[in-house]
């Protein structure tokens, strides 16, 4: 004699509309988890280098001389605790930072073009800003300084934006999974009602009947997770290998970092990314489990 | 065992189909139900099987009250009833092994324990030959013989069976009657509806006639 057969007819349950459906979500959930990966990634570049970095600036006024003031300004940040180097822009390239704003500058000696000093200091041990404004302002004619806690603040402000616009679309993802699979159940279970009656009859309890149900909602979750997983790396992988120009916008950079980043940072990309196939089976499952036993529970 | 009390049964806001029903079977009772169709017959062994409740009256069923039991006790009491529908309710994507096999399988037996008892009650049956068979392929008679199969093989303490022998010839009629004596004899409490008059003069059992959904006369 064979083995049992399975208790629900397999062909009678519609999955596989429901394993494409999920396969899309967590197709979408693995970009929304590299952007997010990626934005982490870019908002911890730019606030260590914006937090190791200062920047003095030397208005030109009409009565001194730039270059003397430069040199005051210098020899007052060395003297400072706390300041590990300093560069001088020359008026070049002053001028290049204000092209992206008022195009190629061809008269650069006539115009006033405020000069830079960049000041890299030890973030362990910072030196006192407010000391050394007040100390520039009055030995250096036309000096302030720049900490870029205003930048700082704002790149904060946008990272934090765009992170939880990646939390609530991973979210939406995960509404939108949970809702598919109680549908996909309450169908299964409409589909396959005369079954789960003489089921009752012959006295299976509701977890025995859910348990049927079960497997292949965790076969599906499973199979669609991986699918979902395979066509996101895919996905980053064709975009790494895309053209890299400058219309790219640093997509082309920012896959390649996601995937091929040196194993210590990786790691986690790759740990977040392996979870959604795992989230996806959980979702399945304990979604189809508690509507099953919703429903059953609701019969006589 | 069994014991009904002015029991009223209608379904939604139509009329009653089952009037105050009245009756008790005791332990290894053995006992007809007949009328003519719409009487009520179907209606009636579905309260006793616990697919319906009643609208109205008092339903004590294997020693418990129909009306204070639980969701949680059904399963419990369902596996000591065996039930033979009219329409046989067999499962269309299992064999015939594994259809009768279902209620074993249900209560969590292994199957290394009870297949030999499924191919001899199968055997006995007549339908050795199409255990491996599936419903649509069997003919009436091979589906009514599955069905009593199903409903007896986990020897139940109540079988309820709803024209049992409808589709069989009198020959093997004859065949499933002394199954249902053979269990009797054992201790299972048996109650049969059926149209069948030669069976119910063969088995010479009390007999309760249903008219309108009432019970007017017990011979």
């Amino acid at each position: 004699m064979n083995r049992h057969g399975p208790i629900i007819p397999p062909e009678a349950a519609p999955l596989k509309t429901l394993t494409v459906a999920m396969a899309i979500m967590c197709f979408l959930a693995c970009l929304a988890i590299g952007a997010l990966i990626l934005i982490n990634r870019a908002v911890d570049a730019w606030t260590g280098g914006l937090q190791s970095e200062v920047t003095v600036q030397i208005r030109q006024l009409s009565d001194a001389r730039i270059e003397d003031e430069i040199a005051k300004a210098e020899t007052l940040l060395k003297q400072t605790p706390g300041v590990v180097s300093t560069t001088v822009l020359d008026r070049e390239a002053a001028a290049k930072l204000l092209e992206p704003w008022l195009g190629p500058i061809k008269e650069l000696d006539e115009l006033p073009i405020p000069r830079l000093i960049r000041v890299t200091i030890n973030p362990a041990a910072p030196p006192s800003f407010d000391a050394l404004n007040v100390a520039l302002s009055k030995q250096v004619r036309g000096a302030s300084l720049d900490t870029h806690q205003r930048w700082q603040t704002e790149l904060t402000r946008m990272a934090g934006v765009l992170k939880y616009l990646s939390y609530a679309v991973l979210a939406l993802i995960a509404i939108s999974a949970i809702a598919i699979v109680i549908f996909a159940t309450r169908t299964v279970l409409d589909a396959n009602r005369d079954v789960v009656d003489v089921l009752h009859l012959v006295g299976a309890r509701d977890g025995f009947i859910a348990r049927q149900v079960q497997g292949r909602f965790l076969k599906t979750g499973l199979m669609a997770g991986c699918a979902g997983l395979l066509a996101g790396l895919m996905t980053f992988l064709l975009l790494g290998f895309s053209g890299s120009g400058p219309g790219s916008g640093g997509i082309a950079e920012a896959s390649r970092s996601l995937l091929f980043a040196p194993v210590g940072i990786s790691w986690r990309s790759y740990a977040t990314l392996l979870a959604v196939p795992i989230v996806a089976t959980l979702i399945s499952v304990l979604t189809a489990k508690f509507t099953l036993m919703r429903m059953l529970h609701g019969e006589w | 065992m069994v014991r009904l009390e002015n029991v009223g049964l209608r379904y939604g806001q139509g009329p009653e189909v089952l009037r105050d029903v009245s009756f008790a079977l005791r332990r290894g009772d053995f006992r007809f139900l007949t009328g003519p169709s719409g009487a009520g017959k179907t209606s009636l062994l579905r309260l006793m099987f616990l697919a319906l409740k009643p609208t109205r009256g008092l339903i004590s069923l294997l020693g418990k009250d129909v009306a204070t039991i639980t969701r949680s006790d059904l399963p419990g009491l369902r596996r000591r009833i065996g039930v033979v529908f009219q329409e046989f309710r067999l499962l269309d994507h299992l064999t015939t092994y594994d259809n009768v096999a279902l209620p074993l399988r249900v209560a969590g037996q292994r199957e290394d324990n009870y297949r030999a008892d499924v191919m001899e009650l199968l055997s006995w049956v007549g339908l050795s030959e199409q255990a491996t068979a599936y419903p649509p392929v069997l003919s009436g008679g091979e589906k009514q013989r599955a069905a009593i199969a199903r409903a007896v093989i986990t020897k139940p303490e109540l079988l309820l069976a709803d024209e049992p022998t409808g589709n069989v010839d009198p020959a093997l009629g004859r065949r499933l009657l002394r199954l249902f004596m053979e269990l009797n004899r054992m201790g299972t409490t048996v109650f049969i509806a059926t149209h069948d008059t030669q069976l119910i003069d063969q088995a010479r059992m009390p007999v309760l006639h249903l008219e309108r959904g009432h019970i007017v006369e017990a011979a």
